[in-house]
């Protein structure tokens, strides 16, 4: 089970509202590189992990993944708060607007609405895996487009701290991947 | 607070894992490990700089906090790493006591809190962590 933290993983105070910077963030709540997605692969993926470490690693992760939907759903709001019609209109957020208000739908930058379909889990660990370590990496790239494209200092430094825990994430799952094939998991 | 900070030196000083780095360095990048840390650019991590006592006190439990799981996280793989469960238990008891006093300052943080034994119910007294710390 989950226990709520009335906290965030890492503090978010953003100053400025920023309505074009927010719906491109929204691609990591409900883009295929997403933390929403992050969360759900690879607590789906738990239940077929061959040892109690693969088990772990994904429940532990998965679990701070749900901490970081937290932040960006958080940078969302700080972002769009104050946010006028006038300026939802002219900044593009309109999109959002029409049928969520500023309630966060589950889309990528581009409107594409999230689906199940990007678990990708495949009942085998190595590919399952081999999936999460591209997934971290695909993770950061978007990171490392979105601080490309902020504006802001404080949005900025949130973005260099979630870009920051896909480098450990990938690793983790990479000494587990490696260990795996050295045991041989997976061979038929 | 006091035996806190003798507490956090004393991790600094008697880290026997070189690669860990301090706790308010470790949290304000997102990564403990020295080696695995990644620099994009010449982006450095944001300095937080805490306004009140109320702001030093989560980051203080913030940081600890990170620590604590970043060093589960690795222990996940290495469950064998003595000194690695070492660090992980000295963070674990500094982070129990942080908690238990910010909760009794601030209010509950956990549903488990001794804070919630009281009336007006506290859970849903204090600003919920999405809001600005300012308003």
């Amino acid at each position: 089970m989950w226990a709520y933290q009335k906290k965030l993983q890492y503090p978010i105070n953003i100053k400025r509202k920023n309505l074009r910077l927010a719906k491109c963030i929204l691609s990591q709540y409900g883009g295929y590189a997403g933390e929403l997605n992050a969360a759900l692969r690879y607590l789906d993926q738990r239940y077929g992990m061959p040892d109690e470490r693969g088990k772990a690693l994904l429940t532990d992760i998965g679990t701070e993944e749900l901490a970081h939907v937290e932040m960006i759903s958080t940078l969302v709001y700080q972002l769009t708060k104050d946010a006028t019609i006038e300026e939802i209109k002219q900044y593009g957020f309109d999109t959002n607007y029409t049928e969520n208000g500023k309630d966060l739908y589950a889309a990528n930058s581009n409107g594409v609405p999230y689906t199940a379909a990007y678990f990708a889990a495949t009942g085998d660990p190595i590919a399952n895996l081999s999936e999460d370590m591209a997934a971290e990496e695909k993770a950061r790239a978007v990171y490392e487009h979105l601080i490309d494209l902020s504006d802001d200092p404080d949005v900025t430094g949130v973005l260099l701290w979630l870009r920051q825990r896909e480098i450990v994430h990938f690793q983790r799952f990479k000494e587990l991947y490696d260990d795996y094939k050295k045991m041989g998991i997976g061979k038929k | 607070m006091n035996n806190y900070y003798n507490d956090r030196q004393m991790i600094n000083i008697g880290n026997n894992n070189n690669d860990l780095a301090g706790l308010y360095t470790g949290f304000i990048r997102g990564n403990m490990f020295n080696s695995l840390y990644d620099q994009y650019k010449n982006y450095q991590p944001a300095m937080i700089n805490p306004k009140n006592e109320k702001e030093q006190y989560l980051l203080d439990l913030d940081q600890v906090q990170f620590a604590m799981h970043d060093i589960h996280l690795y222990l996940d793989n290495y469950p064998n790493n003595n000194s690695m469960i070492a660090e992980f238990n000295r963070n674990r008891e500094i982070y129990n006591q942080l908690l238990d006093e910010y909760q009794a300052k601030y209010g509950p943080v956990v549903i488990y809190s001794d804070s919630l034994n009281t009336t007006p119910w506290q859970w849903d007294n204090q600003p919920w962590p999405w809001e600005r710390s300012d308003n």
